[in-house]
């Protein structure tokens, strides 16, 4: 028993964040401007999309807790999204991919060479997988995503259809015949947010991700997406408090620098219990993926649910503590506000979750969690 | 990162659960519960504890020359964890097992050790906290009891306020005056005082739920034999705030956890069993949300505590962070029962022994007894002056 992160876990965390400190463009105030596609190409240099690959397949074989403060520094550093959406596909097909799709994209993934966009949701229907409409039948695929972060960057799409009336995940080719994207007018420029528009849209042989257990290899995709989004989401809340905090000690009203105010002071302290509470849910979701238990579900959601509000509630304070300097275009707190409500309707939101969360319990008679330890 | 448990960890689990099957009252939790009146549940409690004690179940990871077990921390949850599942009786003598023994165990001499942590670990002598004073509630280091050595002793004259168990108690830490002309941090200094001293006097004071838990305790020429002292003279502050990280810290903070969880896990119980103008309240979609927030809350509350743990094995000091765990599980825990007195509808107001009261009225007791968690063992705002100021290096 022991919840604490190796060296090498902390040190890729480290390495992250000083790999996206080196492009400002990140943080540049205009999210339209937001971009330098030296970013991908550096992390891909850094062996980031190789991490989570199998060994046999050519990759590292780490673990989803190995890669968790990585994460972290993805969400804090306003990484593009894709670079989250890939490892998350490139999970899930490590679980549920068929030999010949491991064979096919896995050397592809790991040299940083195949971009991978996730689209799930659609306009007319909520969260839920099971709601999904887009239909995969005679050969094609019609249907409408929204929301496919980095959709016109991606080189191949891992979509949610229905298939045999069951949610399904397949993988299409971005030069597919009978598939369109159109970029979304949204909130944070900078995700590359697209609706990816199928009419028929042709897939390969093998498109399925797992024909034996379709279902469960989309329990997996949400409750690993949420995991890591949940983990950029307490990554942006992080350095959102960060921010305040040293706002706090440098700017100076009524003769004194503004953290000492105990309204200011006791603001950044809650904050910081809020971060800290959000860390311990979202690593324990991170431990609950990789090691597969059957807590998972549940972990992920308390995970998402409550970062969600964390990252939240941290990007509203920050704000209202560096005053009107928070709320200007050129400081650029609003990119981290921005990039926030997009993770936080990504993969469901609080409330879908925390219905998820009380679901799991009282189906489990409420000691889900018992159960899992007693079996360790 | 990884909580599976070693071979050691699952077969203590085993021993633990096989010995409690055997302790614990027959029915307990179903048929047989703890005594409703105040006194008699003291003893109830101090019974069980003595019980864990002959089982070798006490003082879990304190090193075995003072009686201890010897095991590890993560023994030390396992612990808390078996109590929680069982639903285990609250101890009485948790002021000894969790502040004095610790504070003792760091700060103490060998053969203040050896003379002390035993009789805390078998319960043989319960423990109070002579810390806060009627003019020292959060400027704690105010504190005006003074205590004159004389010879051999000291003369501790003052009066201490909030003492818990005080009633039940064979010894109290203390927190006194020993220089009155230094800077008031640096002229105090930390007591063991025998409560059956003559001079020592408790008046019991009534709380917000009608219980008669704490006191307020008067010390009047009460002698203290100078070997009493915790470390040196007018270093009793430094002492004292170790006692007060173990206070605020993940131990006390896992224990508790576990109630909340039994009580969030009745209050689920009861939504479920609970149907009002044809539908159980579970199906509320207002009251899931609250809910699945407050189950999310207090399993952070064991997450936060776990990581803690595996901070202090991995060798980092104790230090602010303990006022994170403390801040969070205190608030956690009062939403949970504002939330629980909102799902409970119109009979929230409904307390016990009247028929229609929920679960036994112990939402409504408990809703009561959750105003002090924000207010003990350092208030909110105290907290959030030492995550503000020590943490996170905001200025004075």
């Amino acid at each position: 028993m022991n919840f604490g992160f190796n060296e090498e876990q902390k040190s890729l965390g480290e390495t992250i964040a000083q790999l996206l400190g080196d492009f400002p463009a990140l943080l540049a105030p205009d999210p339209g401007e937001a971009q330098d596609p030296q970013v991908w190409i550096s992390l891909a240099e850094l062996g980031l999309f190789s991490l989570l690959v199998p060994e046999a397949d050519g990759g590292v074989g780490l673990s989803l807790v190995d890669i968790a403060l990585g994460v972290e520094a993805l969400g804090a550093g306003l990484a593009p999204p894709i670079v989250a959406s890939t490892l998350i596909a490139t999970d899930l097909i490590a679980q549920y991919g068929t030999a010949e799709q491991k064979a096919r994209l896995f050397p592809r993934i790991a040299s940083g060479d195949l971009k991978i966009g996730l689209a799930t949701l659609e306009a007319d229907q909520g969260y839920d997988p099971g709601q999904v409409r887009t239909l995969l039948g005679g050969g094609g695929v019609s249907g409408t995503k929204i929301l496919v972060p980095g959709g016109q960057d991606a080189d191949i799409f891992l979509v949610l259809v229905q298939s045999d009336k069951q949610p399904a995940l397949i993988l299409i080719q971005r030069e597919a015949r009978g598939l369109s994207l159109r970029p979304h007018a949204d909130i944070d420029p900078s995700s590359g947010l697209c609706e990816l528009i199928l009419e028929g849209a042709a897939i390969a042989d093998d498109a399925l991700i797992s024909h034996k257990a379709p279902g469960e290899a989309v329990e997996r995709l949400f409750d690993v997406a949420a995991t890591i989004y949940a983990g950029m989401e307490i990554g942006i809340a992080a350095r959102m408090l960060d921010t305040a905090v040293e706002y706090a000690k440098t700017r100076v009203q009524f003769g004194q620098p503004i953290g000492a105010f105990q309204a200011i002071k006791h603001g950044c302290a809650d904050m910081a219990v809020s971060v800290e509470a959000g860390r311990s849910a979202a690593y324990y979701a991170f431990w609950a993926a990789s090691e597969n238990v059957s807590d998972r579900a549940r972990a992920s959601s308390m995970a998402k649910a409550y970062c969600g509000e964390v990252s939240r509630d941290v990007c509203n304070h920050a704000i209202q503590i560096h005053g009107g300097m928070g709320f200007t275009w050129e400081l650029g707190l609003h990119r981290f506000l921005r990039r926030a409500k997009i993770l936080e309707h990504g993969f469901g939101n609080h409330a879908w979750h925390y219905e998820r969360v009380i679901t799991a319990t009282v189906a489990g008679g409420s000691r889900v969690a018992d159960v899992e330890r007693d079996a360790a | 990162m990884d909580f599976n448990y070693t071979p050691e960890e699952v077969q203590f689990r085993k021993d633990l659960r096989q010995w409690l099957e055997n302790a614990l009252p027959e029915g307990w939790g179903e048929t047989a519960f703890e005594p409703e009146d105040e006194d008699e549940r003291a003893m109830f409690r101090l019974d069980w504890e003595r019980k864990l004690h002959s089982g070798g179940w006490s003082g879990i990871n304190w090193p075995k020359e003072y009686g201890g077990r010897g095991a590890t921390l993560i023994e030390r949850a396992i612990f808390a964890e078996e109590m929680a599942r069982v639903r285990a009786p609250e101890g009485l003598n948790i002021i000894g097992h969790n502040l004095a023994g610790t504070t003792i165990l760091r700060h103490g001499s060998e053969a203040q050790k050896k003379r002390f942590l035993p009789k805390i670990i078998s319960s043989e002598e319960v423990w109070c906290q002579g810390f806060s004073e009627p003019n020292a509630g959060s400027d704690l280091a105010s504190v005006r009891t003074r205590a004159e050595r004389r010879g051999d002793k000291f003369i501790v004259n003052g009066q201490k306020i909030w003492t818990s168990y005080a009633q039940y108690s064979q010894w109290c830490f203390a927190l006194v005056r020993t220089d009155p002309d230094a800077p008031k941090h640096k002229g105090l200094s930390f007591l063991l005082i025998d409560m059956s001293t003559p001079g020592i006097s408790i008046r019991p004071l009534r709380q917000i739920s009608g219980e008669c838990e704490f006191n307020e305790t008067f010390f009047d020429d009460v002698e203290v034999p100078v070997e009493n002292i915790v470390g040196d003279i007018n270093d009793g502050w430094r002492i004292a705030m170790t006692t007060l990280a173990y206070e605020r810290g993940p131990e006390d903070a896992l224990g508790r956890q576990i109630r909340f969880k039994q009580e969030l896990d009745k209050l689920i119980e009861t939504t479920i069993t609970t149907v009002r103008g044809g539908a159980r309240l579970v199906d509320d979609p207002i009251v899931r949300q609250r809910l699945a927030r407050s189950i999310t809350e207090v399993e952070i509350m064991r997450l936060n505590a776990v990581r803690t743990f595996s901070k202090y094995l991995n060798g980092e000091e104790r230090g602010p962070d303990a006022s994170i765990i403390k801040l969070y599980w205190s608030h956690a825990a009062q939403r949970m029962y504002e939330a629980a007195m909102d799902i409970l509808g119109p009979t929230a107001p409904i307390d016990a022994p009247d028929p229609l009261s929920a679960a036994g009225g112990r939402f409504q007791l408990s809703y009561l007894q959750s105003k002090a968690f924000t207010i003990y063992s350092g208030s909110s705002e105290i907290q959030r002056n030492i995550i503000g100021e020590r943490m996170l290096g905001l200025p004075r």
